[in-house]
């Protein structure tokens, strides 16, 4: 499948791209056992053009996810274990000299995959946290004076444990406002897990698994979610939600434009993932957690702490238009 | 236990603005009340306050309950055991606001304190419906509507657009109010009504006449009655306010007698001189006396009877300001012939009392030769001896006519009046002594005459044979200025009239007269807006036959209009956005399920629950979701709406 298809194909493609996204939501669901809700979101987290932070006690298959997603979708992987001692370096690469050539030439770091998984990266110092975050946001990269693009897609997914562990500098805020989602994985249910003791290695069924879309493909079907339709009483519930997080009691900061924005683009991808034609509430109050959770603040006198119990306190406070 | 009584402070924005109302709306009560109310009141609002600001407890509940019975007893000692009537009512109701603060807890409690902030207000127009208290009592209002708007709106809310709003609520209900204060029923006797404590420490003339009682109330300011002539006005010299008549004298005071009515009396006046027609509004007085231009010869209501001497009297005592029209004569006869009897009982005096007087007055008799001459001589001494007409008469003792005719010389009009009643009786001449008004200045801005307590006033009438009663005023001759530029004039010259006493400039005096002129519309026709004005009122609006049913359907009507008018204008200004057809389908479809959406419930959770709690077929319920969706926020697409109707109407035919 070619990018320069013209508006004539588009229907066929468009079954051609839907079917294939369903065979790799299907195949991710196959290795990762009982986390269809959590793979929804992580796979419009990518449709949607933003990165993933999962947070989560270590060994609930945060890495595994991340593997099978590369592996599914036919991306190239990297994987950066932040530790305390990791230097911006180490993440984006450094200018060597070239003894043969004679003069330097820059030998590219791990973030040059079109996804990385960066593995604890509260564990590193905030110094080498940045020259990450930074070059998710620009999706550049500039060492000695020379600007390197990141490959295209570009998708990060970090992992993060629960920042009370010893020895962990978690994110603030403002960081966190780049991931689109947070998802916590938590524990699987008792069948999953039972199939998981009985069942193969992951890593090796990983392995077997064959790509069922590319980079390409991805780039169009990123582009088609931008042209899911967006009505009007949709936006109206939007931002009766945004309205409604700045003005409740229980919340001390609201959600900021980018978060409304945030909102409606992984609500997009979420319809497209579920062939909605066009986004419905349900896909706003699915990614709503996940988009809204790490971005509201609760107020100090609430009641509310958890994330998750907030973000289900403002969808249960506002009325669909 | 704590929890129930402690305070968090969440009232600490709004509780100084319902405290403030309800200081503001018991202030008009604060003169009548006890003082120890008033202390109860401010200590109670500063303790609530500060409990709120430290976040202590409330008092417990035994320690309120013995307060409120202790404050009731007090009340019971205070208002001499009683519990009814305005004073102890609204000292009661002051008091348990005071102790209501002292277990508000919540926003609850706040309601009623500002209930009884309102009911306070109202409570106030049973003491007094002055014309300046009405500003008061609707900025008192305002108050507690905007604490009102301050307990419920959000914090961030100035306190310029709280009162902006309740400005405006108030202003959507004056219109309602009008129309019910216009076209209420009104009954001639209610029987819920109040009266108005108003005579209670006023001064007015009263049924019998000794030295110094006139004296007294010429001190005073207070309005007695106030006129409004039809045509002409009468000259100075002929506004005699013909009151109540005094013909028995014991030595020292005149007595009258019971306001009896005499049927006959009308018909013995023959009257000559210009008709003056009026209406006056009277002060009440608690008496039954009613004044008029002398002479009246016509008069309306019918409950103002005339009596034997020729006085007017209300068949009841004059608790509320009442108002009657007249027409009077000012010259007349009455009397051409007196019966021996009446001759006698109006020629009586105690011969042991003042010999003197006694004596001089037949000494003088026996010389003038005729009852005119002597009249004559009399008031001839009286104008060119040495008396002087003065407020502060010495004190008499036992023969108080004696002393003042040979030792003091000093007198006021019932000195005169009482003297000259005297020497006419002595002498065998038919006397008595009319108590009234002498005077009334002209109100330039309202167009009335104002006839103040200080005009009061006390003249002789003689009865000479073939001429009848005469009025001759003793007065006149000592002071003639008392007689033709009235009390004031008297006094003081010209300017300070209607501040009798100490008049400071002439422009107060004008602002004086036009905040009575103002102060007589507010009387007649707001306060004195009773059955008889609504009826005419009524006629003029163009009602037929006005009786409290076509009243109270017009009422009805007029409210039912102004609710509705203002509704409108509210719900144009917030009207919802049309609503989309396919929302209405869906609205119709939820209906029917019998189930209604919880707030923030998608349709797919809503059908998933549909399905779990009813026996709805669950493909229609299916259908429905799905092409209510697509129609809402899916793709425009011209055949979804009416795929989602077919839906809707397949499964209301299937349920």
């Amino acid at each position: 499948m070619q990018r320069g298809s013209t508006q004539a194909q588009m229907p066929a493609d468009k079954e051609m791209q839907k079917a294939a996204l369903d065979t790799a939501r299907k195949s991710l669901n196959s290795i990762v056992l009982g986390k269809d809700q959590e793979i929804s979101l992580a796979l419009a987290c990518l449709l949607a053009r933003g990165h993933l932070l999962i947070e989560d006690l270590p060994g609930l298959g945060k890495t595994i996810l991340a593997q099978s997603l590369a592996r599914v979708l036919g991306l190239s992987f990297q994987r950066i274990q932040f530790t305390s001692d990791l230097l911006p370096a180490d993440i984006v690469g450094v200018s060597v000299f070239d003894q043969k050539l004679a003069e330097f030439r820059f030998q590219p770091g791990p973030v040059f995959a079109q996804l990385v998984l960066a593995d604890e990266v509260n564990r590193a110092t905030p110094k080498a946290q940045s020259a990450l975050l930074e070059a998710m946001e620009e999706k550049q990269v500039s060492v000695d004076g020379k600007t390197h693009n990141l490959p295209k897609p570009y998708f990060v997914v970090a992992t993060q444990n629960p920042s009370d562990q010893i020895g962990t500098f978690p994110l603030p805020e403002s960081q966190l406002d780049r991931f689109l989602m947070r998802l916590q994985l938590g524990y699987p249910n008792e069948a999953s897990e039972r199939a998981l003791l009985t069942g193969t290695d992951r890593r090796a069924m990983l392995e077997k698994i064959p790509p069922t879309l590319d980079a390409d493909t991805l780039g169009i079907l990123q582009d088609n979610v931008e042209r899911v339709h967006v009505s009007e009483p949709l936006i109206d519930y939007v931002q009766a939600l945004v309205r409604f997080s700045r003005e409740s009691p229980e919340i001390e900061t609201g959600l900021s434009p980018r978060g409304a924005l945030a909102l409606i683009a992984a609500a997009r991808a979420h319809a497209f993932l579920l062939h909605h034609s066009g986004v419905f509430p349900d896909d706003v109050q699915t990614v709503f957690a996940a988009v809204a959770g790490h971005r509201l603040k609760p107020a100090s006198r609430s009641g509310i702490r958890n994330p998750g119990e907030l973000s289900r306190h403002v969808l249960d406070s506002v009325a669909i238009p | 236990m704590s929890r129930r009584n402690g305070t968090d402070g969440s009232l600490l924005a709004s509780l100084p603005y319902t405290l403030g109302a309800l200081a503001f709306s018991i202030a008009p009560h604060v003169q009548y009340l006890p003082v120890w109310v008033t202390v109860t009141f401010l200590s109670c609002s500063a303790a609530r306050w500060y409990i709120e600001k430290r976040r202590w407890r409330l008092p417990p509940a035994w320690l309120r309950i013995a307060l409120a019975m202790l404050c009731f007893l007090a009340i019971l000692f205070s208002y001499n055991q009683t519990i009814s009537g305005v004073g102890p009512g609204s000292a009661l109701l002051a008091v348990m606001g005071s102790l209501k603060m002292l277990e508000t807890r919540v926003r609850r409690d706040q309601f009623v304190l500002l209930f009884i902030s309102i009911f306070m207000i109202m409570a106030s127009l049973l003491r007094e419906q002055y014309l300046w208290s009405l500003p008061y009592l609707l900025a008192a209002v305002l108050i507690t509507m905007t604490a009102w708007l301050r307990m419920s709106q959000a914090r961030d809310v100035s306190l310029l657009h709280s009162l902006r709003s309740s400005s405006r609520l108030l202003l959507y209900a004056a219109p309602i109010a009008l129309a019910m204060w216009i076209f209420f029923p009104r009954i001639s006797t209610p029987f819920w009504s109040v009266p108005i404590d108003t005579s209670s420490g006023r001064s007015g003339l009263s049924e019998n006449m000794s030295p110094g009682d006139i004296s007294s109330l010429s001190l005073s300011d207070a309005v007695a009655f106030r006129v409004t002539f039809d045509g002409a006005v009468p000259p100075p010299s002929q506004r005699y306010w013909r009151g109540l008549v005094l013909h028995q004298f014991n030595g020292r005071s005149w007595t009258g007698r019971e306001p009896l009515p005499d049927p006959k009396a009308r018909d013995r006046i023959s009257a000559t001189g210009d008709a003056y027609r009026y209406q006056v509004t009277l002060e009440p007085t608690r008496q039954h006396w009613i004044f008029a231009l002398d002479i009246p010869v016509d008069w309306s209501p019918e409950t103002i009877k005339m009596g034997s001497d020729l006085h007017l009297a209300y068949t009841f005592p004059i608790d509320q300001r009442i108002r009657y029209s007249a027409v009077s004569r000012t010259r007349y006869s009455v009397d051409s012939q007196l019966t021996r009897m009446a001759r006698d009982w109006y020629t009586r005096f105690p011969e042991e009392r003042n010999p003197r007087s006694i004596e001089y007055a037949r000494e003088l008799r026996a010389a003038a030769g005729s009852d005119e001459r002597y009249i004559n001589t009399v008031i001839r001494a009286f104008h060119d001896e040495e008396y002087f007409y003065t407020l502060q008469p010495p004190v008499l003792g036992r023969d108080p006519v004696d002393q003042f005719l040979f030792q003091t010389r000093r007198g006021f009009c019932e000195h005169y009046a009482s003297a000259f009643a005297l020497l006419m009786r002595a002498a065998g001449i038919p006397s008595r002594i009319v108590l009234g008004y002498q005077g009334g200045e002209l109100n330039p801005y309202g167009n009335h005459m104002i006839v103040r307590q200080s005009d009061a006033h006390a003249w002789t009438e003689v009865w000479l044979a073939d001429r009848g009663w005469q009025r001759i005023d003793p007065t006149a001759a000592v002071a003639p200025e008392r007689i033709e530029s009235g009390m004031s004039g008297a006094m003081f010259g010209e300017i300070g009239a209607s501040w009798g006493l100490n008049a400071p400039a002439e422009w107060l005096h004008q602002l004086t007269l036009s905040l009575d002129a103002l102060n007589a519309r507010w009387n007649e026709w707001i306060l004195g807006y009773g059955p008889e004005n609504q009826e005419r009122f009524m006629k003029w609006l163009g009602m037929s036959k006005p009786d409290w049913q076509k009243m109270f359907l017009t009422l009805i009507a007029l409210v039912t209009i102004g609710i509705v008018v203002i509704s409108i204008v509210l719900m144009r200004r917030n009207r919802p956005p049309p609503r989309d057809p396919a929302a209405v389908l869906y609205g119709q479809f939820t209906r029917k399920a019998g189930l209604p959406p919880r707030t923030g419930e998608t349709p797919f959770d809503y059908a998933q629950r549909l399905r779990e709690t009813s026996v709805q077929q669950s493909d229609c319920v299916d259908r429905v979701t799905s092409r209510y969706l697509k129609a809402r926020y899916g793709t425009p697409d011209e055949h979804a709406l009416q795929e989602l109707e077919d839906a809707v109407s397949k499964f209301r035919r299937s349920a």
